[in-house]
C-alpha cells in the first residue's frame, strides 16, 4: 500500500520543504573551524572542488579550494549555500513508517525494526511473485561505491533484473550515441581543451545556469580568439554575447546537424584522411544528408538560412574546435539521433582526439558519469560491461563469488518499470536518490503507479515528494556524511570526503543497503566495513572493462587532484583525452583509437523525425523545460536552502511578448498551461529572449507547480529518455492564482 | 587661521567660559568646591573646549552644515501647533528607543548590544554622579538636627534627604561602584568580540577601537580599587591609587574630543536626520530621470546637489535633459555602468555576429 | 595594511551570466557576514539576459565619504573605502544617493550604511574577496595585473569613469577593449540612451503558428 497516508499539507507542515537560513554559529564572524575538509560540491556534474568549514561536527560554511584545477575556487550559488542542507530542520533523523492515523501520516520507527520490516516485505513480495517483482531505483548523485553496491545488491542480494536509475532522465541519449559512434561513453576531452579551440559549438546547453563554471572556459577561449556558436530556443546568458546564435525550434536539432554536414560536404570542408582511416559509414550518411539543403534545414529548424551557412562555414573551416551538448538535444524521442548528428559533424571534421579538438556531452548529475558505469543501469555490469555479454557475466560473477547463471538478465528502464508496475509484474520497490514524482514526465501516472505497489521503501535524507508515498522511509546520508568517489562530466575521478557524522538514526546509504541484506539473510558479499573496501572490489570488478578503474586509488586521486579513467594500472597516468592516435584500448587492441575491434569510429545515419507531440491547432504552443541556476533537479535539497529559494522562488513561464500579446497576458499574470495530460498554472514572465512559438518552464518544483504534470512520457526508442524538451500545449490567461498557490510557501 | 577654525575657536571659548562660570556659580564661588578635584575640573574644561571646537568645525563641513540648517528649519516646521503633539510624542519615543534602549544596536547583534548597553549606562551613571559633584553643583550635607540623615543640596539649595544607613544611602554612595561594574562587564564583552570576530580584527585600529576600551577599563578598575582600599584594606595605597585613578580619568577627558568617544556628542544628530527624513517623505519625491521611479525626496536630492557643488564635484550634465547625475537613481547608475562597458565592446564584438 | 602580491580587482560585466554566486558568497565574508554587499542587476530582463555585478569601485576621492555629514566613511592606507563606522553613521542616506556607482546600501534596521569593503578580513590577509573567488564567469577577477593582461589579450583595464563633467578615478578596474577602440575612460553618462547589447530574437513566426485562427 504505497499511497500518501494523508494530504500534502500536513506532511509539508512536518517534513517540509522548509527554508533553512544561516543563524547562530553560522552567522558568527569569529568562528575558528575545527577543520577544513577538501571535497566536492554535492550538485552537478562539474564537481567543483570546495572546502567545507566544520565546527562541532557541523558544516558551518565553505572556503574556496583554489588549488583544485577544474574550478580554482569558483563556485555557483548552489555550491556556495550547499552547507545549509546540513543541520536542517527537515532532516530525517529517524526511520518512519506510513501511518494514516499519525498527525503527519508517518510515525517514528526504531531503525532496526524498520530494516526488519523492509526485509520481511521484500521476502513476502518475492516469495509470492518471484524475484523480479521487487525493483530497485538508484540515482546518479550516489557515490560510485554506492551505485556499485546497489547494482550488486539488486543482482546478487535480491536476484532481480529490475534495477535502473535516474540517469535515465539525464544523458542516456548521449551515452547511447557515444557507444554507437565511439564504442565508449565518456566525454572525449577534458574541459581544458575548450581553451584551445577556435570554434566552440554549444548545442542545447544552458551553460551559464546548469554548468556555470564552464562559462569561464568558454570566455577564456574567446579571449584566445575562439568563435562561439550557440544553438538554443532561448537567448541564455551565454547566448547573449555569443558570436553566432541559432534559435532552433525545439526538437529540430538533428535537422540542423544534417544541414551543416550537407554544407560541409558541398563545400568540401572535410577531413578526408581522417574519414578514410578512422571511420566507417560516411558514404551512407553523406547520401542521407543530401536532402538537407540549407533551405530545407532553415524551414525545419526555424533558423535563418544565412546563419546556417555561416555556422557551417565557421565549423567547416576551423582548425580546432569543441562541440558540446547537454539535455537540450538529449531530452527527445530522437535524442540519440540528435547526438549522432552532432557526432557526425565532429567526425567529418576529423577534429577529435587531439589537443583543442574535442567533443563532450555535459553530464548533468554529480556522479552522472561514474553512476552510469558500474552497474545500477538495467543492462550493465561494473566497468561498463554488458549484462547480456557472456564473458562480461563471467567476469562479474567471479568477482562476486557466484555462478554466472545466478546473475539476472537485463532489466528495463525506469519508465518501463512503471509500466511493469501497472501490469502487476513489479509489486515492491526500493528507491534511493531519486524523486520520480517530481522528475518524471506525466507525473500523475507516476503517482498512480506508486499507489499500486504492495510495498515501497525509500532511503532519503529529506522527505521528498516521492518519499511521501513510501511505506517505510529510511534515513540516509547527506553528501558530507560519507566518503567515496565520483566521476565528473569530463571523466575525472575525484574523491568525496566525509566532513561530519550522520546525525540521529541516519546511516550511510551503503550501510543501510548492507543492513537490509543482512536482515534478508543474504549478507554474503555485503560485509564491507567502509567505502574504501567497496572501492577496492570495484577496482577489480572494473578491471579490463571499458570503464577501467583498476589503476585508481584513493591516494592517487588526492595526490593528483583526480584521475581520468580509463586507468588500467597503478602506474598508468589516467586518460584525460580519449581517442589520441596510438592510444590503446581493450577493445581495439591497437587497431585504432576508437573502442571497436577495428579501432574506427562509426558514422550513423541520423534521420529527422518530428517530436512525438507536435503542435497543432488545438495545442499550438511548444512547451520546453529546463533549469534555473539556483535550483537543482527535483529541488529536494535546493528548495530547502533559503537563500537559493529567494533567488528564484517559484517557477515562471517564460514567453515572448508576441505570444503574450495574442493572449492578452501581461508580465506577472497567472497563466494556465493546458496539455493533453495535465495542466499547470503559473505566473508569466514576458521576455524577448525566447522563440515566440515556445514557452519555457523550469522543472524543479513538485505538486501543482510541477511542469511535469504537462510534459510527455514519450521515450527515445534507444535510450528510453523521455521527451522533456518538447510537447504541445495551449495557454490561457487566468484572473487569479490557482487553488494550490494559496497556503503554500514558494518552495513547497 | 581659516574662517572655519576661527569660528570654532570662538565657540569653544564661549562654551568653556560658560561652563567655568557655571562651576563657580554652582559651587558658591568655589565655597563648596573640593580642591582635590581641581585636576578633574581643568581636564573637563579642556574637554569642553576640544569637543565644542571639533563640533563647530564638524558643523561647518558642507554636508553637515546642510543638515544643521535643514535640521533647524525642519524643527520649527515640526513645532507647528498642528503637528507638535505627535512630533513631541515621536521625539520622546525616539529618545527612549534609540538612546536609552539602543534598538538599532540590538538588531545589529545581541552581544554587541549588551556590551554597548553596559558601557553606555555605566558611563551615563558615572558621569551623572561625578560631574555635578566635581563642579560642586551637588553635595551632601548631614542634617543639622539629625546626623543620621543626609540632605542632597543642588546648587546649594536643599532638596531630598535620606538616612545614611539605608538601602538608598548604600546605593547612592556606591553609585560609582555600580557604574564601574557595568563598564567592566561591557568592556570585557566588547574586547571579547574584538578578539574573536574576524571582521572586527581586520578593521579595528588601536587608537580608535582598543584604546577607548582600555581607558574605560582603567578608570573603572582603579576606581574600584579605591573603594576596596578604604573599605577593606584600611586605606592601603590609597594616595597612589587616587593619583592613578585621576590620571586615567584626566587622560580620558582629554581624549574625549579626538577619538571614538566623540560619537557620544555626534549621535545627537540622528534626531535631526530622522525628522529631516520624515519631512522629506511627506514632501515631493525625486523621480529618476532614466527609469521614472521615485527614489528619494526632492529636497534631499537638491540639497545633495548643492553640497556636491560646495565640495567641488561636477556631476552636472549640461547637454542632457538629466541636468545632474544626482537625478539618476542608484539602481540605474549600476545598470548604466554595465551598459557603458557593453557599449565600448559593441564595436569590437558585434561585427562578428551572423544573425540575420 | 597592504595588498600582498599587488593583487588588484578587475571587473568585466560583459562576462557576467547573472548567476548570483557573488551575491550568495558575499554574505559569507566575515566583515559583513549575513549581508550581501555586492549588487547584481538585470539591465532589463524583459529584453535581455544582460546583468551587471557592481562592487565598490573604491574611488581615489570617494564622493560617499565627502558627502557624509558624520565623517563616518574612511579609506584605509591601501585605498579601500570602508563601510560606515558604526558609532558615527547617522543613517542619513547621503552616501547611498551620492555614490556615482550606486554602491552603498542603507541597512534600515541597523541605522547603518554598509557597503562592499573588498572583504577586508580576507584581502588584508592575502586572500581573494569572496565574490571574485567564486565568480564562475571571470566577470569579477582579483589578481596581479600581469596575470590578467596575459589571460585577456583583447582587453585593457581602465579605472576612470566619466559622469557628466566629473571624472572619477578608482582603485577597481573595468575591462575595456584594446586596440584602436581603446577608451581612456568609461563614459557612463554616455550610455543614458543605451538599451543593452547582445543577440536578439526577432522572428515573426507566429503568423504561421496561428494560421487557422487568423483566417477571417
Amino acid at each position: 500500500m504505497a499511497s500518501q497516508p494523508v494530504l500534502d499539507l500536513p506532511i509539508i507542515e512536518k517534513f517540509g520543504p522548509h527554508r533553512n537560513y544561516s543563524n547562530g554559529l553560522l552567522l558568527e564572524s569569529g568562528v575558528e573551524p575545527d577543520k577544513l575538509v577538501k571535497t566536492h560540491c554535492c550538485f552537478c556534474g562539474m564537481q567543483c572542488g570546495i572546502q567545507l568549514k566544520v565546527k562541532d561536527d557541523q558544516v558551518i560554511g565553505f572556503e574556496p579550494w583554489e588549488e583544485f584545477p577544474f574550478n580554482q575556487g569558483m563556485l555557483c550559488p548552489k555550491g556556495v549555500k550547499r552547507y545549509l542542507q546540513g543541520a536542517h530542520p527537515d532532516r530525517l533523523l529517524k526511520a518512519y513508517q506510513r501511518d494514516p492515523d499519525a498527525p503527519a501520516g508517518f510515525r517514528v520507527l526504531a531503525y532496526e525494526d524498520a530494516i526488519q520490516r523492509v526485509a520481511e516485505e521484500i521476502q513476502k513480495v518475492q516469495t509470492t511473485y518471484g524475484p523480479d517483482s521487487f525493483a530497485v531505483f538508484g540515482g546518479a548523485s550516489l557515490t560510485t561505491e554506492k551505485a556499485y553496491l546497489l547494482g550488486k545488491f539488486a543482482r546478487m542480494g535480491l536476484k532481480t533484473s529490475n534495477i535502473d536509475y535516474n540517469g535515465r532522465l539525464c544523458m542516456v541519449s548521449a551515452a547511447a550515441a557515444n557507444k554507437k559512434a565511439f564504442g565508449i561513453d565518456r566525454a572525449a576531452n577534458p574541459w581544458a581543451d575548450i581553451l584551445k579551440a577556435e570554434v566552440i559549438w554549444i548545442a542545447g546547453a544552458n551553460i551559464a545556469e546548469c554548468f556555470p563554471i564552464l562559462t569561464n572556459y568558454i570566455w577564456q577561449a574567446r579571449e584566445n580568439g575562439a568563435k562561439i556558436i550557440v544553438v538554443d530556443p532561448r537567448i541564455t546568458p551565454i547566448a547573449r554575447t555569443c558570436d553566432l546564435f541559432l534559435p532552433v525550434k525545439p526538437g529540430r536539432d538533428i535537422a540542423l546537424f544534417n544541414g551543416i554536414l550537407h554544407l560541409m560536404i558541398e563545400k568540401d570542408w572535410l577531413d578526408h584522411d581522417f574519414i578514410a582511416n578512422h571511420t566507417v559509414g560516411f558514404a551512407a550518411v553523406a547520401e542521407h544528408v543530401k536532402e538537407w539543403t540549407p533551405r530545407r534545414t532553415a524551414e525545419v529548424t526555424g533558423i535563418a538560412e544565412g546563419s546556417i551557412r555561416k555556422a557551417a562555414q565557421w565549423w567547416g573551416t576551423a582548425k580546432s574546435s569543441f562541440l558540446m551538448h547537454a539535455r537540450g538535444i538529449e531530452h527527445h524521442t530522437h535524442g540519440v539521433q540528435n547526438c549522432l548528428g552532432a557526432i557526425n559533424i565532429v567526425l567529418a571534421s576529423g577534429r577529435i582526439g587531439r589537443e583543442g579538438c574535442g567533443y563532450a556531452t555535459i553530464t548533468g548529475q554529480g556522479n552522472g558519469q561514474g553512476g552510469r558505469e558500474h552497474g545500477q543501469k538495467c543492462d550493465q555490469l561494473p566497468g561498463g560491461r554488458d549484462i547480456e555479454n557472456p564473458e562480461h557475466r563471467v567476469h562479474a560473477a567471479k568477482v562476486w563469488g557466484i555462478s554466472p547463471d545466478e546473475l539476472p538478465r537485463a532489466g528495463v528502464d525506469v519508465y518501463e518499470m512503471f509500466q511493469r508496475i501497472e501490469r502487476g509484474e513489479i509489486r515492491g520497490l526500493l528507491n534511493i536518490c531519486f524523486n520520480p514524482v517530481v522528475s518524471l514526465p506525466h507525473n500523475a501516472y507516476i503517482k498512480w503507479m506508486l499507489e499500486r505497489l504492495k510495498f515501497f521503501v525509500t532511503i532519503d535524507f529529506f522527505m521528498s515528494e516521492t518519499a511521501r508515498y513510501a511505506d517505510i522511509v529510511l534515513p540516509g546520508s547527506l553528501h558530507e556524511e560519507d566518503e567515496g568517489i565520483v566521476t565528473t562530466a569530463e571523466g575525472r575521478v575525484v574523491k568525496i570526503n566525509a566532513a561530519v557524522s550522520c546525525p540521529g538514526d541516519a546511516r550511510q546509504d551503503w550501510r543501510i543497503i548492507q543492513d537490509i541484506a543482512r536482515a534478508l539473510g543474504r549478507e554474503k558479499g555485503f560485509t564491507f566495513a567502509n567505502p574504501r573496501e567497496i572501492f577496492e572490489e570495484l577496482r577489480v570488478a572494473s578491471a579490463g572493462g571499458i570503464a577501467d578503474y583498476s589503476g585508481i586509488t584513493y591516494e592517487k586521486i588526492e595526490k593528483e587532484m583526480g584521475v581520468f579513467w580509463p586507468c588500467p594500472s597503478e602506474d598508468h597516468p589516467g586518460t584525460p583525452r580519449l581517442f589520441e592516435p596510438g592510444s590503446s584500448n581493450p577493445i581495439a587492441k591497437g587497431n585504432g583509437p576508437f573502442y571497436f575491434p577495428d579501432g574506427k569510429a562509426r558514422f550513423n545515419v541520423a534521420p529527422y523525425t518530428p517530436p512525438a507531440e507536435d503542435v497543432d491547432d488545438e495545442f499550438p504552443v511548444i512547451l520546453t523545460t529546463g533549469r534555473v541556476v539556483s535550483q537543482y533537479l527535483s529541488g529536494t535539497q535546493t528548495r530547502r536552502i533559503g537563500p537559493l529559494v529567494d533567488q528564484y522562488p517559484e517557477p515562471l513561464i517564460e514567453m515572448h511578448p508576441q505570444l503574450a500579446d495574442r493572449h492578452y497576458i501581461k508580465d506577472g499574470d497567472w497563466v494556465r498551461i493546458e496539455g493533453r495530460r495535465g495542466i499547470c498554472t503559473l505566473r508569466a514572465k514576458i521576455v524577448t529572449t525566447i522563440r515566440p512559438d515556445t514557452i519555457f518552464v523550469p522543472y524543479h518544483w513538485g505538486g501543482g507547480k510541477s511542469i511535469n504534470q504537462v510534459t510527455i512520457a514519450a521515450q527515445d526508442p534507444i535510450s528510453k529518455i523521455p521527451e522533456y524538451k518538447v510537447c504541445a500545449v495551449r495557454i490561457l490567461r487566468q484572473y487569479g492564482p490557482p487553488a494550490n498557490a494559496t497556503g503554500l510557501e514558494p518552495q513547497q | 587661521m581659516s574662517k572655519e577654525k576661527l569660528k570654532a575657536n570662538i565657540w569653544a571659548f564661549v562654551v568653556t567660559a560658560i561652563l567655568a562660570r557655571l562651576i563657580t556659580l554652582g559651587s558658591g564661588n568655589l565655597d563648596r568646591f573640593d580642591a582635590a578635584l581641581v585636576g578633574y575640573t581643568f581636564a573637563t574644561l579642556f574637554a569642553a573646549f576640544g569637543i565644542t571646537r571639533r563640533y563647530a568645525l564638524w558643523l561647518q563641513r558642507p554636508p553637515t552644515a546642510m543638515y544643521w540648517t535643514r535640521g533647524w528649519k525642519v524643527f520649527f516646521l515640526l513645532l507647528h501647533p498642528r503637528h507638535i503633539v505627535s512630533n513631541l510624542f515621536r521625539f520622546f519615543q525616539r529618545l527612549f528607543v534609540h538612546y536609552a534602549f539602543n534598538d538599532f544596536i540590538w538588531r545589529r547583534g545581541r552581544m554587541r548590544w549588551l556590551a554597548h548597553w553596559y558601557i553606555m549606562w555605566g558611563c551615563v551613571i558615572a558621569g551623572g554622579i561625578t560631574f555635578p559633584l566635581v563642579f560642586g553643583w551637588v553635595h551632601f550635607a548631614s542634617e543639622p538636627d539629625n546626623l543620621e540623615w543626609y540632605r542632597v543640596r543642588l546648587f546649594g539649595y536643599p532638596t531630598v534627604a535620606f538616612p545614611i544607613r539605608s538601602l538608598v544611602g548604600f546605593l547612592t554612595f556606591h553609585g560609582l561602584v555600580w557604574s564601574s561594574i557595568l563598564v567592566i562587564i561591557g568592556v570585557l564583552l566588547a574586547l571579547r568580540r574584538r578578539l574573536h570576530d574576524h571582521g572586527a580584527a581586520a578593521l579595528q585600529e588601536f587608537g580608535e577601537d582598543i584604546l577607548p576600551l582600555f581607558l574605560l577599563f582603567a578608570i573603572s578598575v582603579t576606581g574600584l580599587m579605591l573603594t576596596a582600599s578604604y573599605t577593606w584594606m584600611k586605606g592601603y595605597g590609597y594616595d597612589f591609587l587616587a593619583i592613578l585613578h585621576a590620571l586615567t580619568v584626566i587622560f580620558t577627558l582629554l581624549w574625549l574630543p579626538f577619538g571614538k568617544f566623540f560619537h557620544i556628542f555626534q549621535r545627537s544628530a540622528t534626531v535631526g536626520v530622522a525628522f529631516y527624513q520624515d519631512v522629506g517623505k511627506q514632501g515631493e519625491q525625486a523621480k529618476c530621470r532614466r527609469c521614472g521611479e521615485e527614489f528619494a525626496s526632492r529636497m534631499h536630492v537638491e540639497d545633495l546637489i548643492t553640497v556636491e557643488q560646495q565640495l567641488g564635484y561636477h556631476y552636472e550634465m549640461p547637454d542632457s535633459p538629466v541636468e545632474h547625475y544626482q537625478w539618476i537613481c542608484p539602481r540605474c547608475r549600476r545598470v548604466l555602468l554595465g551598459l557603458a562597458q557593453g557599449q565600448l565592446w559593441s564595436g569590437v564584438r558585434d561585427q562578428e555576429s551572423g544573425i540575420s | 595594511m597592504y595588498l600582498p602580491n599587488q593583487n588588484e580587482f578587475f571587473i568585466d560585466p560583459a562576462r557576467c551570466i547573472g548567476c548570483e554566486a557573488c551575491v550568495q558568497a558575499c554574505s559569507e565574508c566575515d566583515t559583513h557576514k549575513g549581508h550581501a554587499m555586492i549588487h547584481l542587476e538585470h539591465v532589463d530582463r524583459g529584453q535581455s539576459t544582460q546583468t551587471v555585478p557592481v562592487v565598490c569601485m573604491h574611488c581615489e576621492s570617494p564622493t560617499c565619504a565627502e558627502v557624509c555629514p558624520a565623517d563616518a566613511i574612511k579609506k584605509t592606507d591601501d585605498g579601500v573605502v570602508q563601510s560606515a563606522r558604526k558609532p558615527r553613521c547617522v543613517a542619513c542616506n547621503n552616501c547611498v544617493l551620492a555614490c556615482p556607482f550606486g554602491v552603498p546600501k542603507m541597512i534600515t534596521d541597523f541605522e547603518l550604511m554598509m557597503k562592499c569593503d573588498l572583504c577586508y578580513d580576507r584581502t588584508s590577509a592575502g586572500k581573494k574577496p569572496m565574490c571574485a573567488s567564486v565568480c564562475p564567469s571571470g566577470a569579477l577577477y582579483f589578481g596581479p595585473r600581469a596575470q590578467i593582461e596575459q589571460l585577456r589579450p583583447r582587453s585593457t583595464p581602465v579605472n576612470k569613469f566619466q559622469f557628466g563633467r566629473q571624472t572619477v578615478a578608482t582603485k577597481v578596474h573595468m575591462m575595456a577593449p584594446k586596440g584602436p577602440a581603446k577608451a581612456q575612460y568609461v563614459d557612463v553618462t554616455d550610455a543614458m540612451n543605451e538599451t543593452g547589447r547582445g543577440q536578439r530574437i526577432s522572428l515573426d513566426i507566429l503568423s504561421t503558428m496561428y494560421v487557422s485562427e487568423e483566417q477571417p
